[in-house]
Formats: C-alpha cells, structure tokens, sequence
C-alpha cells in the first residue's frame, strides 16, 4: 500500500499536472468560477470552511458507519445462508435480483416515512448502497468453497455445517467478504450527499453540498467539499487496506507478487 | 534509470503546460456576433403562482407572439424550486424564468447577469401545521411553533427567507429555535403527511392540497407574515436584455396579458394548471379562491422587498460576501424596469 519514495514521482507528476492544469483552465480558459473554480480558490474555500468542516464530516461518517455497519450485519448471515444452502439461495436470490437494481435515490421516500427525519433514515440510504456489493461478493466466497476443503474438514472432524462454515468456508470466503466491503464501502460513500439530500441531519458533507452551496450557486465551496468527500474516501480506502488487506491478509502476500 | 525516467516525466509535464499555455495565447480573441435565436428556453415552478407562464404556452401566445423575432420553439422547464432554476440560469440554460424573487438575487450575489423585469405575484405562501397542533397556534401564535420542525424551501427561496424574518420578528432564533428542514413541494407534503415534520410553510397550491387530505391546517398566510411581499417575479438573462430587447418587450407584453387573463378568468386557469400538473381541478379553483395571492405584472411592486431580500441573504452570507469585496445589491442591481416602462408607457 505504502508508496516507496522513490517512485514518488509515479503520482506526484500526474497530480501536480492536473492541479496545474486545473488552475490554468479554470483562470485563463474558462474564466468563470461558477462554471470552474480555480483549484486555489477551492483550497482557500475549504479553509475558509473549517469552522463546519470537522463537524460535518463527522456527521456523514456517522451516517456511513449506521449505513455500513447494518449493511455489514445485514448481508454476511445472509451470505452464508446463500453460499451454503442451494435452496435459500433459490429461495431469496429472485428478491434479491428485484431489489438490487433499485437505485438508492429511489429509497428516500420510503427512508423519510420509515424512520422520519433521523440520521437512521440517512444511514438507510447508505445501507442501500453497501448491502449488495458486501452480500454478492460474500456470496461468492462461500458458493466457491472447493469441495477438496470440505472434505478434508470432515475427515479432521467438522461434521457439522456450523463448524465446516467456521472452519473451512469462512476463512476461505475472507477475502472475498474484504473485496466486498471494500466495494460496499465505495458505494456508500457515493450514498452520503444523496442521503443527507432530505434534510435528515442540520450538517453533514452532502447536506451542506447540496442544500447550502449548491442552492446559493457558491460553487468554490461545492467544489471544495466534493474534494473533501473525495479525500475523505480516500482515507477510509486507505485504512480499510492498511488493517484488512496488510495486516489481517498478510498471509497473501506474495501469493501473486 | 529511475531518475532519469522521473526526470523525463517533470519535462513531459512541463511540455504539456506550455502548450496549453502558449497555445491558448495564439487564439485571437474576437467578439462574435449574436447567434441567431430560435429556441426560447423559460423556466418555472409547479405553483399557481406561475399559471401565466403556463397560460400562456398552453394557449399558443409564446410562439406566436415570438414568431416575427425567428423563435420557431418555445421549451417549458419545470424546476422544483427557485435555487435549481436559478442554477440553469447561472449556466445558460434559460432565457427568461418565472421564479421567486430570492432566488436570482442570491444567485446575481455569485454573480448571475440577470435582471428582474416584470412581476408575477405578491403573497400565496402559507404556513400548515399538523391537525393536532392548529389548537396550540390559536393559543401562541408564532411561539407555538418553538422547537418544532419546519419544511419549507432551501436557504436562498422565497419560502426561507420569509419564514426566517418572521419567526426572527416573532422573538424565535431561525437557527437555534426551530428546526428548519430544507425540502422541496413533494417531499414537504409528504413529510407532514408522515407526521416526520409538525408544520410546512410553501407556496399555492401545496398548502391547501395538504389541508384538503386531511393531513395539515393552514394557519397562517404569508401575507400576514409580511404584508404584500413580493413573491414571483419574470427574470430575463443579460443576454436577452443586450442582444434581443424587442423580443423582451414583446415577452413582457406576452406576460401582461396572460396575466390579465388568469386574473379575468381564474376558473380556466386553474383548470390549465390542474392538466399541466395533474391536479384536482376543484382543489387548485379552491386554492385560488382561499390564498391571499395578487397576480400582479409590475415590477415596481416588489423593489421594496427584492431590496429586503437582499439585506436578508447578505446577512445570512456576510462572511462569504465581505471576503469577495461584494457590497449588498441595491434595486438597480436587481431590477430592471426600462422594457416594462416602454411596453405600457409608463415612462
């Protein structure tokens, strides 16, 4: 995960020449800020924005974390239950198939009328976002168990389903369960300004995006909080891949390289 | 090798800046005439407040008035509220928009080139409380109203801004009193109705529909909240005005009529209203009945509270606005009322 400092060039290039370009289109080409502000009236906004900024991203990570974390609770039993058992598989997979394509968007109605105007109602948008990915991929990691593992269980004494899933299916699904929470993660995070769109919560980054700088055209802050949300997801990344990928999956390392 | 490469990469870089830089510089910067205009874009709201703009189109006078300018095609975009209209505006997406009066004063603060020509409306905004809660407005009045939750439209609408100067006039802290949930039409109607909020405060005829259904009392009209304030206004682009005054003349005669019209016949205009929006007839004549709203074509109307208006975002935007040098906008900023003067000789 760590960059080593000398291919530092690798990404500082790129980014320095996006941002140069960023500031010279935006102030030599364009010349308008509300159609792109300049990337250093952007940081100087989110400057200016600090005296909200802590807070709302606290706010949305609390949204993130009631969103992800049911989403986590939610979709592993059923994971399982899919993975393991060809009949609830058959039984539950046609809802599933139903309920997936629905975008998130499409939820706020319901969110608002199930449970009011609560950060609980925010989190269920998320939730919405992050379910799929973590129960298709987890899915796919216990259908995948190779049938030489569960054998080889059962003749060292994992008769039973319960201990096969504990000792066999479950650890091989691992890293099929990080893939899908890393996506979900992803996707739930996209979830967060839809989800702070109906007035749940008086901050958060969405909210503020959406119902005060957007609706009074103040485009630098707009832009400078979808760069925060940005950063911000960037670090969740980075930290679900420091814990998960680095530490817990260590045991990979040098599987492919 | 990887020196050499991360050197290569710092040029390449370089290269690349440059040209844009000195490519961008070669072209001739030439003033181009105004292309032709065939399409008028007009934004509006799904209120009776705005009928005229529907009228209007609805009856055909848009295209034919505007056939002898070169407009072959009229579009009608519906917004929910002002500030996403406004934003359409801010990029070129309308021409001429029926709005509330907030909106494009918020939006010329960032820097909108837009001009308020012509009015469309004084008052017709209505607070709804939930059933069990009209008793206790009776009883307190605005102070009833004290740590409850409020749906009405963005920071930078009509609606909240009202609402914020009324319940500040009524000793309630907009910020820390009430609970002010930023919601369009739909989504407010919905919530009261989910009991999720415990009043809305929004414009014709969302108010009495909510009422009608059982799930809300009007209790307060904006008029009482704030006696003639201005509410929706016709907004032309800078580009309008510069490049195509005649055919803003004739927009604004359009406007007048349309205007005298509904007020001459309110039943057809409601029932205009009700096929554009798929309404009950019955309820939207009976909105038009009860609300306290003027269909007005003046301008001159609403200067005096387009410049409340003004002091009130600056306010509410003050350390934002202060940091960018901008001074609050004064009615000449806002307003422009030269073509409405021409078109009715009141000059």
């Amino acid at each position: 995960m760590k960059l080593p400092g000398k291919d530092m060039w690798l990404w500082t290039v790129p980014l320095a020449i996006a941002l140069l370009l960023w500031e010279f289109i935006a102030g030599y080409v364009v010349r308008d800020p509300l159609l792109l502000p300049r990337f250093s009236a952007v940081i100087f906004s989110i400057y200016a924005l600090r005296g909200v900024l802590i807070s709302d991203i606290l706010v949305s990570l609390l949204h993130f974390g009631i969103g992800l974390g049911l989403a986590f609770a939610a979709a592993l039993p059923l994971a399982i239950a899919m993975g393991w058992s060809r009949s609830i598989f058959k039984a539950i997979d046609p809802i599933i198939e139903v309920l997936r394509p629905i975008p998130p968007l499409a939820w706020i109605p319901l969110a608002m009328v199930w449970f009011h105007l609560t950060h609980y109602a925010a989190g269920f948008i998320i939730f919405i976002g992050a379910f799929f990915p973590i129960l298709l991929d987890s899915y796919t990691g216990f259908r995948d168990v190779p049938r030489v593992l569960v054998e080889t269980g059962k003749v060292l004494g994992c008769i039973r389903d319960r201990k096969l899933i504990k000792y066999v299916a479950f650890p091989y699904a691992l890293p099929f369960i990080a893939t899908g929470t890393r996506v979900g993660m992803g996707v739930g995070w996209m979830c967060v300004v839809a989800a702070e769109m109906f007035g749940v919560s008086d901050s958060g980054l969405g909210y503020r995006l959406f119902q005060k700088f957007y609706f009074l055209h103040q485009m630098d802050y707009v832009v400078a909080y979808m760069l925060v949300l940005g950063l911000v997801a960037l670090c969740l990344d980075r930290l679900f891949r420091h814990f998960v990928e680095d530490r817990l999956f260590k045991w990979k390392r040098g599987i492919v390289k | 090798m990887e020196k050499r490469t991360a050197v290569i990469g710092w040029i390449v870089a370089a290269g690349i800046i440059a040209v844009v830089v000195f490519g961008t510089g070669c072209i001739e910067e030439k003033e181009p005439a105004p292309p032709e205009m065939t399409t008028l874009n007009i934004g509006y709201q799904p209120s009776t407040h705005q009928i005229a703009a529907m009228l209007a189109h609805e009856k055909g006078w848009w295209e034919r008035d505007l056939a002898r300018f070169g407009i072959e095609k009229v579009t009608m975009k519906e917004f929910p509220s002002g500030p996403p209209e406004m934003h359409a505006m801010l990029s070129g997406d309308l021409d001429i928009a029926y709005v509330g009066v907030a909106p494009p004063i918020a939006a010329m603060y960032e820097g909108l080139d837009a001009k308020i020509v012509a009015g469309v409306q004084t008052q017709g905004s209505a607070i709804v409380v939930r059933p069990e809660l009209a008793d206790e407005y009776k009883r307190k009045g605005a102070l009833s109203l004290k740590g409850k939750k409020i749906a009405t439209f963005p920071p930078g609408s009509i609606q909240h801004t009202i609402l914020s100067k009324w319940l500040l006039d009524n000793g309630i802290d907009p910020e820390k009193d009430v609970d002010i949930k930023a919601m369009g039409p739909s989504d407010a109607a919905t919530a009261i109705g989910a009991k999720t909020v415990d009043a809305v405060f929004l414009p014709s005829p969302t108010p009495t529909i909510i009422e009608e259904e059982g799930k809300g009392v009007i209790v307060e009209w904006s008029g009482s909240m704030w006696p003639n304030h201005a509410c929706c206004c016709l907004v032309a682009s800078g580009r309008m005005i510069r490049e195509h005054p005649e055919m803003l003349k004739q927009i604004i005669k359009t406007h007048i009529n349309a205007t005298e019209y509904e007020i001459a016949h309110p039943d057809e205009a409601a029932e205009i209203y009700a096929k554009w929006e798929n309404a009950n007839v019955a309820t939207i004549k009976h909105s038009i009945n009860a609300t306290d709203m003027r269909w007005i074509h003046d301008p001159r109307l609403e200067i005096e509270s387009g410049i409340e208006y003004a002091k009130v975002i600056y306010e509410l935007n003050k350390d934002r606005y202060e940091s960018k040098g901008i001074k609050v906008l004064e009615a000449e900023d806002i307003f422009d009322t030269r073509f409405y003067d021409e078109v009715t000789g009141k000059r």
